[in-house]
C-alpha cells in the first residue's frame, strides 16, 4: 500500500514537472518588451501609410485570411464576420490589418497613437480560450495558432482592449460543424514571434526607426532595460506611463505628454472602437486567482476530512454493535 | 410489508448530490465558457444575462470546481482508506452488463447481482476516468493561472483541450446516467435510495440477489458491516413487525 502510493506520488510529480517549462526565467513577464513614445509619434503624416502598419501588413501578408466563400453566418444569427472585402483598411485593427495609428484630440492637438495587443503578462485572451489555441510565449508575445482557433471571439470579449479579430470562412472549424459552431479565426499582432524567436526585432519597430532614426516612437528589447528607460523618462520628463499596471502589467509601455485618462475620454467622445482604458484590473488576478485558491484547499480539506472520517468510522466499526442493527 | 435494506450511507448520499450538483453547475458554466450563450440566445432568456459574460460565468464556474474538488478528493482517499471498492468492475462485468441493459429493454432475463450492476460498476470507471482528467486538468489550470507553475505553450494548450474535450465526454456521460437512471423504471428504487439511502427488500432480493444474500445471510460479514436491515412499519400503523 505504502510502495502503491509513493509510487503514485512520483508518477503524479514526474507528470506534473515534465509539464513544467524548464527556461521559465522569461516565463510569467516575458523577455521583451516594448516602448511606444506617443510624444514622437506624428502618424507617419507625411507618408501614404504609416511605415509600422507597412511594415506589419508586408511581414505578415502571406499569413492573412483566404476565407472560402460563400461564407455561412453564425447560426441561428444571420451575421457574419468577414473583413476580406476591406483588405486595404488601415485605421483600424481588422484580421488584415494587425496594427494602427489612432488619431485623438485634446485640447485642439492632435496625438497619434500606435495601437496593436500589448501582450499582457497573464493574458485573460490565452487563459480564457477553451481551445488552447492562444499562448503565452517566454519572449512574453501572445499568439493565437491560426490552426487552433475556432473563432468564437471569447479572446476578444475577455480582451481589456478588445484586440483580437475575427474572419469567418476560414479555420478548422470549417472540417466540424461549421454551421452550429465556431466563427472563423482570430487574428492579432504575435510581436512578430518568428523574428524574436530569432534575435530580430518586430517589422513595425525596424521600420519606425528606419524613418525616425534616434526619434523612433517604437523601442524594443529586454523587458527589465525597457521598464527602467520608461519609468526614467517619466521621471525625468514628467511623462505618463501606460501599461505597467493596466491588466496586471503588459510587454507594451507607452509614454505620452498627456494624461491617459483625458485620451481615454477623447476616445470615448469620439466612438473609436478601441479606447484606453486607465483602471483596468486583470480579473484573472482580482477575481478567479483568490477562488482558486479556495478551490486548492478545499481539496486538502476533502482529503483530510476523508482521512479523519474514515479512520473514525473504522473505530466505529470496530465498536461492532451498531453495523448490524435489526430493531 | 417489505423490508428496507440500507444502499447507502449519508456520506455517500452526500458526496453524489454534492458531486451532482456541483458537476451541473460546472457544465453548464462550461458550456458558458465557450462563446455559445450570446450566439444562442441563452443570455437573452430573462435571468440568463449573466451566462453572456465570461467573467461571471468563469467566476460561477470557479466557485462551484471548490465543491465538485472538495468531494472528488474526499470521495477517493474515504473510501480508499476504508477500503471499498464494490464499485470497481469485476471479471465478466462487460457480458454480464451488457445482459443488464438489453434486460431493461425487455430482451433476455437480468443475471443475478452483488450490491452494484456489472454496468454501473463499469459507467463507474468510464465516468471516474473523466473526472479524474478534468479535476487535473482544471487544477492545472488553476495552478497555471495563480502563476505557482508555467506550463511551455504547447502544454498550456494540450492541458486545455483535454479539459475542454474531457468536458465533453462528461456532459456525454452525465446525460447517459441521468437517462439510464429516468428511462427505465427498473431503475426508479436505485434513484430513491439515492436520496434516502434504502432500498426496498423485493428489489434487492429481486435484483441484488448476491447482495442481498450476503445481507441476510451473513450480516456480521466485515464486507457487508455497514449495511443495516432495518424493518419497515405497516403503512400507517403504531406497531412494527420484525421482517
Amino acid at each position: 500500500m505504502d510502495i502503491t502510493r509513493r509510487g503514485f506520488f512520483l508518477i503524479s510529480t514526474g507528470l506534473l514537472s515534465s509539464l513544467i517549462i524548464k527556461e521559465n526565467a522569461h516565463a510569467v513577464e516575458g523577455r521583451y518588451a516594448t516602448l511606444v513614445d506617443i510624444t514622437r509619434c506624428d502618424g507617419c503624416s507625411s507618408e501614404q501609410i504609416p511605415k509600422c502598419v507597412e511594415a506589419c501588413r508586408e511581414q505578415n501578408r502571406k499569413r492573412f485570411p483566404e476565407p472560402k466563400k460563400p461564407i455561412l453566418p453564425y447560426w441561428p444569427r444571420k451575421t457574419y464576420e468577414d473583413w476580406s472585402d476591406r483588405r486595404d483598411k488601415i485605421d483600424t485593427l481588422t484580421p488584415y490589418n494587425w496594427i494602427f495609428v489612432q488619431k485623438a484630440t485634446i485640447e485642439g492637438r492632435d496625438i497619434f497613437i500606435p495601437r496593436r495587443c500589448m501582450h499582457c503578462d497573464n493574458p485573460p485572451c490565452v487563459r480564457g480560450c477553451p481551445f488552447g489555441a492562444l499562448t503565452k510565449r517566454p519572449q512574453g508575445n501572445s499568439v493565437i495558432n491560426e490552426g487552433l482557433c475556432f473563432g468564437g471571439a471569447k479572446c476578444r470579449d475577455v480582451c481589456p482592449w478588445h484586440i483580437p479579430q475575427r474572419q469567418a470562412g476560414v479555420g478548422i472549424y470549417l472540417h466540424m460543424l461549421p454551421k452550429y459552431a465556431g466563427g472563423g479565426v482570430m487574428y492579432k499582432c504575435d510581436l512578430c514571434k518568428d523574428r524574436i524567436e530569432k534575435g530580430e526585432e518586430p517589422a513595425c519597430v525596424v521600420a519606425c526607426r528606419q524613418r525616425l532614426k534616434d526619434n523612433a516612437v517604437f523601442t524594443f528589447g529586454e523587458r527589465r532595460d525597457i521598464y527602467g528607460l520608461a519609468k526614467q523618462r517619466k521621471k525625468k520628463e514628467g511623462l505618463y506611463l501606460y501599461g505597467d499596471i493596466q491588466n496586471g502589467g503588459t510587454s507594451t509601455l507607452y509614454l505620452s505628454k498627456v494624461p491617459f485618462e483625458a485620451i481615454n475620454r477623447a476616445l470615448i467622445e469620439k466612438k473609436d472602437r478601441f479606447k484606453m482604458p486607465v483602471d483596468v484590473k486583470n480579473k484573472i488576478q482580482t477575481t478567479f486567482n483568490p477562488i482558486g485558491k479556495a478551490v486548492l484547499s478545499m481539496g486538502f480539506m476533502g482529503m483530510a476530512g476523508a482521512i479523519v472520517g474514515a479512520i473514525i468510522s473504522k473505530r466505529v466499526h470496530k465498536g461492532g454493535d451498531e453495523d448490524v442493527r435489526k430493531d | 410489508m417489505s423490508g428496507r435494506i440500507k444502499r447507502h450511507t449519508i456520506i455517500e448520499v452526500l458526496e453524489h448530490w454534492v458531486m451532482a450538483v456541483s458537476g451541473i453547475v460546472l457544465l453548464f458554466t462550461g458550456l458558458g465558457c465557450l462563446p455559445l450563450f450570446k450566439r444562442y440566445y441563452i443570455a437573452e432568456i430573462p435571468g440568463f444575462a449573466w451566462t453572456g459574460d465570461f467573467n461571471t460565468v468563469t467566476t460561477v464556474h470557479y466557485t462551484a470546481s471548490i465543491f465538485f474538488l472538495m468531494v472528488v478528493v474526499f470521495h477517493i482517499f474515504y473510501h480508499g482508506i476504508r477500503k471499498e471498492f464494490g464499485l470497481l468492475p469485476k471479471k465478466g462485468d462487460v457480458k454480464n452488463g451488457i445482459r443488464v441493459v438489453l434486460a431493461m429493454i425487455g430482451i433476455g432475463k437480468e443475471p443475478p447481482s452483488d450490491k452494484y450492476l456489472p454496468e454501473q460498476r463499469i459507467a463507474y470507471v468510464g465516468i471516474g476516468i473523466i473526472i479524474l482528467f478534468l479535476t487535473v486538468t482544471g487544477v492545472i489550470k488553476i495552478l497555471k493561472n495563480l502563476e505557482w507553475i508555467v506550463l511551455s505553450p504547447i502544454c498550456e494548450s494540450v492541458n486545455t483541450m483535454v479539459h475542454t474535450l474531457t468536458g465533453f465526454l462528461f456532459m456525454i456521460a452525465f446525460i447517459v446516467h441521468v437517462a439510464i437512471v429516468l428511462l427505465f423504471k427498473s431503475n426508479w428504487p436505485l434513484l430513491k435510495s439515492m436520496f434516502t439511502g434504502w432500498i426496498d427488500e423485493d428489489y434487492a432480493r429481486h435484483r441484488h440477489s448476491i447482495w442481498y444474500e450476503k445481507v441476510k445471510g451473513k450480516p456480521e460479514d466485515k464486507g457487508i458491516s455497514e449495511i443495516e436491515v432495518k424493518e419497515t412499519c405497516r403503512e400507517g400503523g403504531d406497531t412494527c413487525q420484525q421482517k
